[in-house]
């Protein structure tokens, strides 16, 4: 028999428990509650048209004639088809060109801000966002301008008597003229975010390394590049699906030539969407999947290879 | 206080129950009006048309406006929708179910678009003096199946050759002669590449070379790219590499931009002077007419060169639009009382937009053709005779098969252009696509002739 000391001790452990338990249910249900609204906007307009679109994948879309199951027929289709692939090897090179120049550039630029002060430091961050805020088509069409035979891209290059190059209608180097604006248009956002970070690191571990004598390549290297770990995580991961989604400015620039030099996996998609043909519908579709499938697949590759850590200042 | 607020709730009542009253009175009153309106509304037809030249907006913008005012039966929303966004609308209002009930159509689509059951036959919808009207060599362009799925509109030749006399004459060419050969042509080409000049400017992109070139496919091998019942690609038939050959030699001796900054059908880089020459659709001399008028004294047209100097060869193909009933109108008799209207009625309708083509397209219809006899600016105009005796004669009509057979063989030709690909590659290229097109199509066997 246990005693009423004991008894009450059990009691008051249970009302405890029970109260513990109900204050856990009452965040649950608050948590719950405040992610609601984006699971249900999420379900609305990604997970049921993900669905949906993966359904209509299986069959030959026709609007007039109904549609006509072929399973994974256009799956095969998109996998058989070497534009398909040119295209995707054309947004990987795409991402290469301008990934590391916009990383690198945003470092630097964020570098150099950092060790400046007062009025000089804000007129460059200003400077280097202006890009930023301009529409993608307007540096399209300016640096079409800048591209043409008389512009100033080969102005330059004449005067070390090069040229004229025809930029964007050369398949050898149509890609570059094109990742040009692409790092241009990127690279202010990438250096605020570097310096942002470069902001939060202690000004005393510089002061220390300052003090063992270490220069500028030293103490990025040991210090600023190993605690920007993880934004150069983030910047490379959003650089390289965005880039690889990269869409308006070949759109605008170059329509996807010469030779399909520059068309990269969304404008392919976009082309062939504007076929008339059946076909071309259900097999845009597959196509479009199929991107979302390599991009799902490229972020967790350099996830894996890029392993975000804890700062050490926790 | 108490009082007041008593009295604004029942004002706010009485107002609530009042507006209810003069509302419920106003509906019970209208539902039998109503009901007679709608006996009597006219039936709505939208019409979507895609966007052309400015001249064409407006014309079409006043004949549905007079159609409208003609009748009160049939009501027509007339929708312009640019060119760049057409496909992508279209699909999207179909997919809704909101297509609509008439739309602009060009031949190549005619075919594609039965085939997916898009288009309404026209045979009982309207009358068949108005088929009768069409002219023989056109027929066949809106017919599948002996059925007519579109009324034809016009049709225009996709390759004229235009030259700037003056400067021939400074090259010492005989204005008299133009090229008829591409060996000439390219001779013509380099005489006048001077300076900043550039002695030609051509198609030069696959997406302009898939169809503006085969009227020079016809001319270079008799055929198109693919066997006449679909079954199998043609692109490797050795005569292909002539064509090839011939656009190489263009953009390889810089004897055309190496960056055009306009699309093939846009005659801007000629009307500047950035060109001495130009190869372009007819359509090119209403833009000169309206946009460089001091340039027309020292323009002269001709056929497109041969390969071997034949005039009576084809170069050119018969692009032109027509209108179509869609398949799902529910409006199909209205729609096509529209189209009768504005195609196939009154021919001074059509002679008027001709005439404001400034004659750089061609009527389809007989009775048309009669009153712009009458019409002594057109007789005069010498570009439409070269073109109406020279070049409309010997046009083909555009192929009916899907355009990744086209695009094919125009990337074919901007691969060897550029030097992506040697001429052998590039066809053999061309031919695996349009075998893989085939095949991914169901193609084989589909094919009427080309």
């Amino acid at each position: 028999m246990a005693t009423r000391a004991e008894t009450l001790g059990r009691v008051k452990v249970f009302r405890t428990a029970k109260r513990k338990r109900g204050r856990l249910h009452q965040s649950n249900l608050t948590a719950y509650l405040m992610i609601a609204p984006m699971v249900v906007l999420l379900s609305i307009f990604v997970l049921y048209p993900l669905g949906y679109a993966v359904y209509l994948s299986g069959y030959r879309i026709s609007f007039y004639k109904g549609n006509q199951w072929v399973g994974l027929d256009f799956y095969r289709y998109v996998l058989d088809d070497p534009r398909f692939w040119a295209s995707v090897r054309v947004g990987f090179k795409y991402v290469a060109m301008t990934v590391p120049t916009m990383i690198i550039l945003a470092f630097l630029l964020a570098s150099l801000i950092r060790s400046l002060s007062g009025w000089m430091a804000t007129v460059l961050k200003t400077t280097v966002y202006v890009p930023a805020v301009l529409s993608s088509v307007i540096a399209s069409v300016v640096f079409v301008f800048i591209y043409q035979d008389q512009g100033v891209a080969n102005w330059f290059v004449g005067l070390f008597g090069i040229g004229p190059v025809a930029w964007l209608n050369d398949p050898g180097v149509s890609l570059a003229a094109i990742a040009a604006p692409g790092v241009w248009l990127g690279f202010g956002i990438s250096t605020l975010i570097l310096l942002a970070a470069m902001l939060d690191i202690p000004q005393s571990y510089y002061e220390s390394a300052s003090l063992d004598g270490a220069g500028f390549f030293r103490k990025s290297r040991y210090i600023t590049i190993p605690l920007l770990r993880n934004v150069f995580l983030f910047l490379i991961v959003t650089g390289v699906v965005l880039t690889l989604q990269e869409f308006l400015l070949p759109l605008i620039m170059t329509g996807g030539g010469p030779v399909d030099a520059t068309n990269t996996p969304n404008l392919f998609i976009f082309n062939s969407f504007r076929d008339f043909t059946p076909y071309a519908t259900s097999f845009s579709l597959a196509a479009s999947l199929i991107l979302f499938a390599v991009l799902g697949a490229v972020s967790l590759l350099i996830f894996k290879a890029v392993n975000s850590v804890k700062a050490v200042d926790g | 206080m108490r009082t007041w607020r008593g009295r604004l709730i029942g004002l706010a009542i009485l107002v609530v129950a009042a507006s209810l009253i003069v509302t419920g009175t106003s509906l019970g009153g209208s539902s039998s009006s109503s009901r007679t309106a709608k006996a009597q509304a006219p039936v709505k037809v939208t019409f979507w048309q895609q966007k052309f030249e400015d001249y064409q907006q407006k014309w079409f913008t006043k004949y549905v406006r007079a159609f409208n005012k003609s009748q009160n039966k049939i009501q027509v929303t007339y929708v312009v929708v640019p060119g760049d966004v057409w496909t992508q609308k279209l699909k999207a209002a179909q997919a809704a179910g909101t297509q609509p009930d008439v739309a602009t159509t060009n031949y190549g689509n005619i075919a594609p678009g039965v085939l997916n059951g898009q288009f309404t036959p026209l045979d009982s919808l309207l009358p068949k003096a108005a088929f009768a009207d069409i002219k023989s060599n056109v027929r066949s362009f809106v017919q599948v199946d002996g059925k007519y799925y579109g009324y034809p509109m016009l049709v225009e030749p996709s390759a004229v050759l235009y030259y700037r006399t003056d400067l021939a004459k400074k090259a010492g060419l005989d204005v008299k002669n133009p090229p008829k050969s591409w060996p000439k042509l390219i001779k013509w080409a380099r005489a006048m590449n001077v300076g900043n000049v550039k002695g030609i400017t051509i198609a030069s992109v696959a997406p302009d070379l898939g169809w503006s070139s085969w009227g020079l496919q016809y001319n270079a091998c008799g055929h198109l790219p693919i066997s006449t019942d679909w079954s199998k690609g043609e692109a490797t038939d050795p005569c292909y590499t002539k064509l090839l050959n011939f656009y190489k030699a263009l953009y390889q001796g810089s004897l055309m931009p190496q960056q055009p900054k306009v699309g093939y059908p846009d005659a801007t880089p000629y009307g500047n002077g950035e060109v001495a020459m130009m190869v372009n659709g007819s359509w090119a001399i209403g833009q000169i007419k309206q946009y460089f008028p001091k340039l027309l004294a020292k323009t002269a047209v001709a056929p497109m060169a041969s390969f071997n100097g034949d005039d009576k060869k084809t170069t050119a193909t018969l692009g032109g639009w027509t209108l179509t009933v869609d398949s799902k109108s529910k409006q199909k008799q209205a729609a096509a009382d529209f189209i009768r209207y504005l195609l196939a009625g009154n021919p001074k309708i059509m002679a008027g937009f001709f005439e404001l083509s400034g004659y750089s397209k061609f009527t389809v219809r007989t009775s048309v053709d009669k009153a712009l006899a009458s019409d002594p600016k057109a007789g005069k105009d010498p570009f439409m005779k070269v073109i109406a005796t020279k070049i409309v004669p010997y046009g083909r009509q555009e192929p009916k098969f899907p355009w990744d057979i086209s695009f094919a063989m125009g990337t074919a030709i901007e691969s060897a252009m550029k030097g992506k690909q040697s001429v052998p590659d590039a066809l053999k290229t061309a031919n695996d696509t349009i075998n893989s097109v085939i095949q991914k199509q169901d193609l084989a066997g589909a094919g009427k002739g080309n």
